[in-house]
């Protein structure tokens, strides 16, 4: 019978998996993620790869957003630069698909923050237009630099290969996204245990102090602009690779604000939040469309009405989320998990 | 109590999706009779719903339509559907659920999911056709499965300027006209300037290009086209900007020495209710001929809508446009079954390769696509607004 977590060492307290149950459920957690590919069928293996994709960009805008508090509307445009690296480098140069991939993830580092540098000066609404801008600017320039981007045409990239393997099918990359997926929440858990995470949490609890206690804002603030667009432009190559083609409306603005609202409604500053919010706004319409369409063969009318049901009803959701639980989906689980672990004396 | 209430319906949501996802995953029939499943997906909510919603209740009237009148060789279509809300990964997710549940042909929508899909839908085999009739998804080795049926923008563009340079002779000038290319800043809205450029040059003809940028309004662009001197203006892309952009013309008094030719997205009903009379004298090149100009190729459209208590006329151009791309994938699933071949995506995309000036009842030039070229249609008539209404001005020209 527990009231509580309580530890009685340091080395207990710093652990990242605290409790007994913890351990548990991510073995359970990972023998379900290795059991999953085998079991299900493309479409599941499709959904469940742009979970995968859409939880690195997810974690990434997190350590940026969530972690270090500076907002970014640029997500889309920083998954651009890693797309159209990784497919320019693998279309255009014969680079192998994990080579151009890394070099992808470097180069959107290095963009990423040197669009951060106005985090210097700006913060809030106003930084948010800065990326805003940051976004546009990258987009307008993979439309128009027509030279290296071969402008209007779709940039087809040829399929990864390992050894003989086409790796890109659903089977194949799902172990490609997940076992990335995992390395950047392994290294982004224990990123924020070292001093440089510590100092992106104090610089968005409160950057003046943070500056006082010795923090150099500039750098730490473009280091989390660099360390952020990382792994955006990991989830942009990753993407040029698995769907073999990059267009660039698949980076609109929208997509910044779609990843900006998954962060939200998964928990800003945690990793599992990214995970949670990647899930539930890649799944929502796919559920959504699914119940539509099992309703329509029994209430033929719904099938005019459907659509629009389904855009207000993804519009609500989002918004009793964030009324009944401004803490997002984390906090969800957490309290989820908090209500079994100390039934009956929960207080 | 709030949150007590709140994970009840979490815990209901995520078990009613589990049941019904689990319930869609049904497997494709496979006998004699089994219906024929064929996926769409349609715009009816995103941005270009204006123009999405009626060419999706087009192709699915088709589909109704045959349906209604045996089917194809006593088998119905079952047309699976979805809206994607022209959002890239959602039209994914719809795809590769459809291609499961053995779907054997597909219809897209917009440039955006016919380009992402087109490396997919090439390794899947699966027939596709779509809205977007950019001139590189032309190119057979990059996109085998995908079939125009519509003049391509480069093809549109050309017999723009070509009917440009007849109109210029015709009103007793000499030489060639200078002439605007006016687009969406979008690949939708470059791609066919290098064809256009090239024919151009090759003509003598003084071609300038401006992107339209978002604004409210034009007025800068049309001080350059007339600091340019162009007698032609040829516009490409979607019917509210392209209203916009008019009526500043007609602000600028320009309507009396520039003529404005709008390509197929910015040519239909919803540009002339737009624009109102300042849309009167535009030319349009129009693929697809509009309920306007009533021919043969309507009829079936427009007594199957009437019987529905809705007109061609009310659902437009669109509308037909749909209707007659979902007719000519039904005649590749025809042509396969008569062949006594399986219906599988490959068979069906050699019995559309076969077809050869397929009539449409001159809604459209006759289609043929070939195994070397999937350009269905080359040739457009021009039309142009008179009384409020688009009006054929020419007979049916190709792009040389």
């Amino acid at each position: 019978m527990q009231s509580g977590i309580f530890h009685t060492s340091y080395r207990a307290d710093m652990a990242l998996r605290r409790t007994h149950a913890e351990k548990i459920r991510l073995a359970l957690f990972l023998v379900f993620m290795l059991a999953f590919p085998f079991f299900a069928n493309r479409y599941y293996l499709t959904l469940a790869n742009q979970v995968g994709i859409a939880t690195i960009g997810a974690i990434g805008l997190n350590i940026l957003t969530g972690y270090t508090g500076q907002i970014s509307l640029g997500q889309g445009g920083f998954m651009a630069v890693g797309a159209y690296t990784a497919g320019l480098l693998t279309a255009r140069m014969g680079m192998p698909w994990y080579a151009s991939t890394l070099i992808a993830c470097l180069v959107t580092a290095a963009v990423g923050a040197v669009f951060g540098i106005p985090s210097l000066r700006l913060k809030g609404l106003y930084l948010a237009i800065a990326t805003l801008a940051a976004q546009e600017i990258i987009l307008w320039g993979v439309t128009h630099w027509d030279a290296l981007t071969g402008g209007v045409d779709a940039l087809v990239v040829p399929n990864p290969t390992l050894g003989e393997m086409v790796m890109n099918t659903d089977f194949r990359f799902y172990w490609v996204i997940w076992a990335v997926a995992g390395i950047t929440a392994l290294t982004t858990v224990n990123l924020f245990r070292t001093r440089y995470g510590r100092a992106f949490v104090a610089i968005r609890d409160q950057d003046i102090a943070a500056e006082v206690m010795g923090v150099n804002l500039f750098r730490y603030k473009l280091l989390a602009f660099a360390v952020s667009s990382f792994w955006v432009g990991m989830a942009g190559a990753l993407t040029a690779h698995y769907r073999s083609i990059v267009t660039w409306e698949r980076f609109t603005v929208d997509v910044s604000v779609l990843y900006l609202a998954m962060i939200i409604i998964g928990g800003l500053g945690s990793v599992s939040g990214s995970f949670f919010g990647a899930a539930f706004m890649t799944l929502l319409p796919a559920v959504l469309t699914n119940m539509g369409r099992a309703l329509k063969s029994t209430f033929p009318f719904v099938d005019a009405i459907l659509p629009f049901v389904q855009q207000a009803a993804f519009g609500l959701v989002i918004i009793l989320f964030l009324i009944f639980e401004p803490e997002g989906l984390r906090k969800i689980w957490k309290d989820i998990k908090d209500y079994f672990r100390l039934w009956p004396f929960s207080y | 109590m709030i949150r007590r209430s709140l994970y009840t319906l979490i815990a209901v949501l995520m078990l009613a999706s589990v049941v019904l996802t689990a319930c869609g995953g049904g497997g494709a029939g496979g006998g004699e009779k089994a219906p024929i499943k064929v996926g769409a997906i349609f715009d009816l909510t995103g941005p270009t719903s204006d123009v999405g919603t009626p060419y999706g209740e087009g192709v699915k009237g088709y589909v109704e339509w045959l349906n209604a009148n045996g089917g194809v060789d006593g088998r119905q279509i079952d047309l699976i559907s979805a809206d994607y809300a022209y959002k890239v990964d959602q039209a994914e997710q719809l795809y590769t659920q459809y291609v499961q549940e053995g779907v054997v042909a597909f219809e897209g929508w917009g440039t955006g999911d016919t380009e992402a899909l087109r490396t997919k839908i090439a390794a899947d085999k699966i027939p596709f056709m779509s809205a977007s009739y950019s001139a590189n998804l032309l190119d057979m080795n990059a996109a085998p499965y995908n079939f125009l049926i519509g003049t391509s923008y480069s093809d549109q563009g050309i017999i723009a300027m070509v009917w440009a340079m007849q109109d210029w002779k015709d009103s007793g000038h000499d030489g060639t006209p200078k002439i605007a290319f006016i687009h969406h800043d979008s690949p939708f809205g470059q791609s066919p300037i290098p064809d256009m450029q090239a024919f151009a040059d090759s003509k003598g003809i003084e071609f300038m290009t401006i992107a339209m940028p978002k604004a409210t309004d034009f007025v800068a662009e049309l001080a350059q086209i007339q600091q340019f001197g162009a007698n032609y203006v040829v516009m490409h892309t979607v019917s509210s900007p392209a209203a916009v952009l008019v009526k500043d013309a007609k602000s600028q008094g320009m309507m009396d020495s520039v003529k404005f030719i709008n390509m197929n997205w910015c040519a239909d009903e919803i540009f002339i209710e737009l624009a109102g009379d300042a849309a009167e004298g535009v030319v349009g090149t129009i693929p697809f001929t509009p309920p306007s100009s009533p021919v043969p190729g309507h009829e079936d459209a427009d007594k199957w809508l009437q019987q529905h208590g809705s007109s061609l006329a009310e659902k437009g151009l669109h509308y037909t446009q749909g209707w007659w791309t979902m007719a000519v994938m039904t005649e590749g699933i025809k042509r396969t079954i008569e062949a006594g071949k399986d219906l599988t995506g490959e068979n069906i995309k050699a019995s559309l390769e076969g077809i050869q000036n397929f009539e449409t009842g001159g809604v459209t030039s006759p289609i043929s696509f070939s195994p070397t070229s999937h350009r269905g249609n080359t040739a457009l008539k021009l039309y142009q607004v008179q009384g409020g209404k688009w009006t054929a001005v020419s007979d049916f020209i190709s792009a040389p």
